[in-house]
């Protein structure tokens, strides 16, 4: 039988990883809403982030740290603008699944990119100053990382709410989520609130570059690439609408998957990775259990 | 050409339209074919090394999986993004029925190909309530899902039980090939010969009932079942098609590599596969062809070239963007929105 000493460690990692998923997961999911496009590009343009920090702070002498990690926040911000500005608006009239595949291309092309400049056989990560400092719970360590990255995503799921709420260009990109052509026709500047989309995408990109690695223990610019697939899950859950349900489905996810390495269970560890995967495919099944037939993206029944 | 047809055509989509079975076109089409089947067959052998056979076995198998995967999403309109763990589980079943039994190289091809077509069909049928994006996120969560479980089980080594593993694996460990088809260059042509099979067995579908069926449901699941299509029915068979294409494939890779690693399974195949799928043409089968050979061929290419291998995805990425770069663009010229 597991106590909960030994499963209270588990339940700060899971915590940890679940911010992570619910920043993802906004990002993905504000996007979407607004711009129609789901960012598989996510995770690539948060890893070639990353590997310009390490790049920073290991191969150069001249940067500074913290300037290091503001390259990395900077670097995704105006690369998923690039994708946003330039490139997604020549698939506006692609259906979600073109839209998507634009940025599965944009993926690859990064992931090369990365392998070609940094070869994936190095051994390479950086600690952000928040990783190195640790403090005792119950007997379990946490990093300030850790805390910071809870703190972090609520931070960013509570601003994000407000912003839609009270401000005149979360109004501009709630109205362009319900309805983009009556938004178009009403005067909605829809070209700026979706380079504002990309824009705060883009920054969220480059925060959870930053985490994943310190979290991860290495920069893995495979695994940070496709890490976007599970942070789809709990997006799914809140059925690629409701910011909220996909913020609480992350911590649930990432706390099962954290929970499930407790290797007690009689289960094998690594099963765990498929948490956010049964969720994510069991809601998706649960939601169309009712006859739904999906044109251009919008359900009918 | 009405509105619809007039999209998929310049979307790079088949027409709803099912070509004659014996029109000028497609007497050329199979000349053409026949022509490059007996070069791949005899002439290509004599030109080159072991190594590029292999690869070109590789690319002959890969372009079933790329061909299963283009039907679907090409004539039928479903995306799959997990069609590599089908692949998979053609080969696990292919290797631990060649460990467990002394049974033909062929029947255990076909077993592994019914199975993974039933296990396919099980997958695919609560899926089938989805389209779009949404059946795309599923497939490639489902796939997800089976690399972990593939990672644990990993593939048999002639073990007792359900794995069928053994402690330290040897050269003797490894699957067993046709007798017809010992050696690289013999194995090179049964491969191609069933890749020629199985295509033949899609086209048999794409010009029959099935076909129309399908090219129906692919512009209009709604119009298809007011004209009497059972959608149902025939997605299901669509997704059993091309499941037991991949599984016939995945067999063939057993012997192929013999020892495969979980590796080549990864999810980030899927989405490369789809990359190739959508860059080879989803309108025919011959996409799935050049897709195989884009997937197998060019990152040795690269590398003979002096270039490292991770271009190709470069390559892949920049070749589906312009793919759709290029229909969108001519899908605005003709004022027509997805």
């Amino acid at each position: 039988m597991l106590n909960t000493s030994q499963l209270f460690p588990f339940l700060i990692s899971g915590l940890a990883f679940g911010a992570v998923y619910a920043m993802s997961g906004t990002g993905l999911l504000v996007l979407y809403r607004t711009t129609g496009v789901l960012n598989f590009a996510f995770g690539a343009i948060g890893a070639m982030g990353a590997n310009i920090t390490w790049h920073l702070i290991e191969k150069t002498e001249w940067c500074p740290d913290w300037l290091a990690y503001v390259a990395c926040v900077v670097v995704s911000a105006a690369l998923t603008l690039l994708y946003g500005v330039v490139f997604a608006p020549r698939f506006a009239n692609r259906d979600p699944l073109g839209k998507m595949l634009g940025t599965l291309a944009f993926a690859l092309i990064l992931l090369g990119l990365m392998f070609n400049l940094w070869r994936s056989q190095d051994a390479r990560g950086f600690r952000l100053p928040t990783g190195t400092r640790r403090f005792e719970i119950f007997d379990a360590r946490v990093t300030w990382t850790q805390v910071v990255a809870v703190l972090f995503a609520l931070l960013v799921v509570g601003g994000v709410t407000i912003f839609l709420r009270a401000t005149k260009i979360g109004t501009a990109m709630r109205a362009i989520a319900n309805d983009r052509e009556i938004s178009s026709l009403l005067g909605v500047p829809v070209r700026r609130v979706e380079t504002a989309a990309w824009l705060g995408s883009g920054v969220l990109c480059g925060i959870v570059g930053l985490l994943l690695v310190d979290l991860f223990g290495s920069l893995d610019m495979v695994l940070m690439t496709w890490f976007v697939i599970p942070s789809l899950a709990p997006v799914l859950i809140g059925q690629m609408r409701y910011l909220w349900v996909t913020f609480f489905a992350a911590f649930v996810i990432g706390v099962v998957e954290a929970e499930l390495n407790a290797s007690n269970w009689g289960w094998p560890s690594q099963y765990r990775k498929t948490t956010a995967y049964v969720f994510a495919v069991g809601a998706l099944l649960w939601f169309a259990r009712k006859r739904t037939i999906m044109i251009s993206g919008r359900a009918t029944r | 050409m009405t509105t619809v047809d007039a999209h998929s055509a310049l979307a790079g989509e088949p027409v709803s339209t099912v070509p004659s079975r014996f029109g000028r076109r497609s007497i050329t089409q199979a000349a053409i074919a026949a022509a490059v089947f007996l070069i791949a067959m005899f002439v290509l052998p004599a030109l080159t090394s072991t190594f590029w056979v292999k690869n070109f076995t590789s690319a002959a198998i890969l372009s079933i999986v790329a061909g299963a995967t283009g039907l679907l999403y090409g004539r039928v309109g479903l995306v799959s993004l997990g069609q590599i763990a089908l692949y998979g589980v053609g080969t696990w079943v292919t290797m631990r029925l060649g460990f467990a039994t002394d049974w033909p190289y062929p029947v255990l091809v076909l077993i592994a190909g019914v199975i993974t077509a039933v296990i396919g069909v099980l997958l695919g049928l609560p899926a089938l309530r989805l389209q779009g994006l949404y059946l795309a996120l599923v497939t490639l969560m489902a796939a997800a899902a089976f690399l972990v479980i593939l990672a644990d089980t990993k593939f048999p080594t002639g073990g007792p039980g359900f794995k069928g593993l053994v402690v330290e694996v040897t050269n003797s460990d490894s699957m067993r090939r046709p007798d017809v088809a010992e050696t690289d260059f013999g194995f090179y042509r049964y491969v191609l010969v069933v890749a020629v099979i199985m295509f033949g067995l899609a086209l048999a579908h794409l010009v029959s009932k099935p076909g129309r069926a399908w090219a129906s449901i692919r512009h209009s699941e709604a119009a298809a079942l007011a004209t009497g299509v059972n959608t149902t029915t025939y997605k299901l068979w669509a997704w059993g098609l091309a499941s037991f294409m991949t599984g016939i494939a995945g067999g063939l890779l057993a012997a192929h590599v013999r020892s495969p690693s979980t590796f080549t399974f990864g999810v980030e195949q899927n989405i490369i596969l789809m990359a190739v799928v959508v860059m080879g043409g989803v309108a025919t089968l011959w996409g799935g062809v050049v897709a195989g050979l884009l997937v197998a061929v060019l990152p040795e290419l690269l590398q003979k070239w002096g270039f490292s291998s991770e271009w190709s995805l470069i390559l892949f990425g920049t070749g589906l963007f312009a793919n759709l770069l290029i229909t969108s663009w001519q899908l605005d010229k003709a004022g027509i929105k997805e």
